[in-house]
């Protein structure tokens, strides 16, 4: 199952990236190229919408941090939105929640973004 | 290829006297020869939604994403060391079972040998990697890794 990753721009200028299938290590690369792409077209705020993102291992994960880290070395930042249960397990289990304090919606990310 | 077969329920008929709980436990057992990391982690998943489609568990149920994120770990390990992206040689053998509430997962691969696959400690927040054998011992009540001769057996236990 590969990542297809969907990307569209919000008036205010943020980059709201829509992976669905699974954030694996066969999805991890398709999530990085579109976080690079967005970083290099100098949108460094982005949000990722989880909601079709059914199951992330760590390399997922580590496609998120690489992402965070790309992003803040543009002086931005990255926002979880609408990750499912397994997700959020994974996030708590690794405590990368306090690392991503994650939205329940896309609209409650973009708020004050 | 992979061949995958579920054991049938003993049987779908109901009495007055069944016992839901006692249903939920019946035995499963699923086997599928792995050869490919894409199709061998989509075997993997599909083995888990049949489980829980046999138990009878939610997608939100707890012990069961915890299984099924330690068993795409290992899995994802194996296939990727032991180099099955199309490449010739063994594959990796795979079969999950469910007896008396307790799923238990089986690998066994001719990849290189693992070292040190007990000592691997969650890795910083920060680090993008390293996360994959800490995750699984963290969340499985059991796994075990055996090397015998050429081959390698993993064993993952999780009380569902």
């Amino acid at each position: 199952m590969s990542l297809d990753v969907q990307s569209r721009q919000t008036d205010a200028g943020v980059t709201v990236l829509a992976p669905s299938g699974r954030l694996d290590v066969t999805g991890a690369p398709s999530l990085k190229d579109a976080v690079s792409e967005a970083v290099k077209n100098g949108q460094p705020r982005l949000v990722i919408d989880l909601e079709g993102v059914s199951f992330v291992d760590s390399t997922g994960l580590g496609s998120v941090i690489a992402a965070l880290k790309m992003v803040r070395s543009s002086k931005g930042d990255l926002r979880l939105a609408a990750p499912n249960q397994q997700v959020r397990v994974v996030l708590e289990l690794t405590t990368l929640d306090r690392v991503f304090p994650y939205f329940a919606t896309v609209e409650e990310a973009l708020t004050g973004f | 290829m992979t061949v995958f077969f579920p054991t049938s329920p003993r049987s779908r008929k109901r009495s007055l006297a069944s016992d839901p709980a006692r249903e939920a436990v019946q035995p499963f057992e699923f086997h599928a020869t792995l050869t490919r990391l894409d199709d061998g982690l989509d075997t993997l998943h599909r083995s888990v939604e049949l489980l829980r489609e046999r138990t009878g568990r939610s997608a939100d149920d707890r012990n069961l994403i915890l299984f099924e994120t330690a068993l795409a770990e290992i899995g994802s390990n194996v296939l990727i060391y032991t180099g099955k992206h199309g490449t010739t040689g063994p594959p990796v053998e795979y079969a999950l079972r469910l007896e008396s509430d307790t799923a238990t997962a089986f690998f066994t691969d001719h990849g290189p040998p693992i070292h040190n696959q007990e000592a691997r400690a969650m890795p910083a927040p920060t680090s993008e990697a390293g996360r994959g054998l800490a995750i699984a011992r963290k969340v499985l009540d059991e796994l075990k890794y055996k090397r015998d001769g050429e081959v390698n057996t993993w064993r993952l236990v999780k009380r569902l």
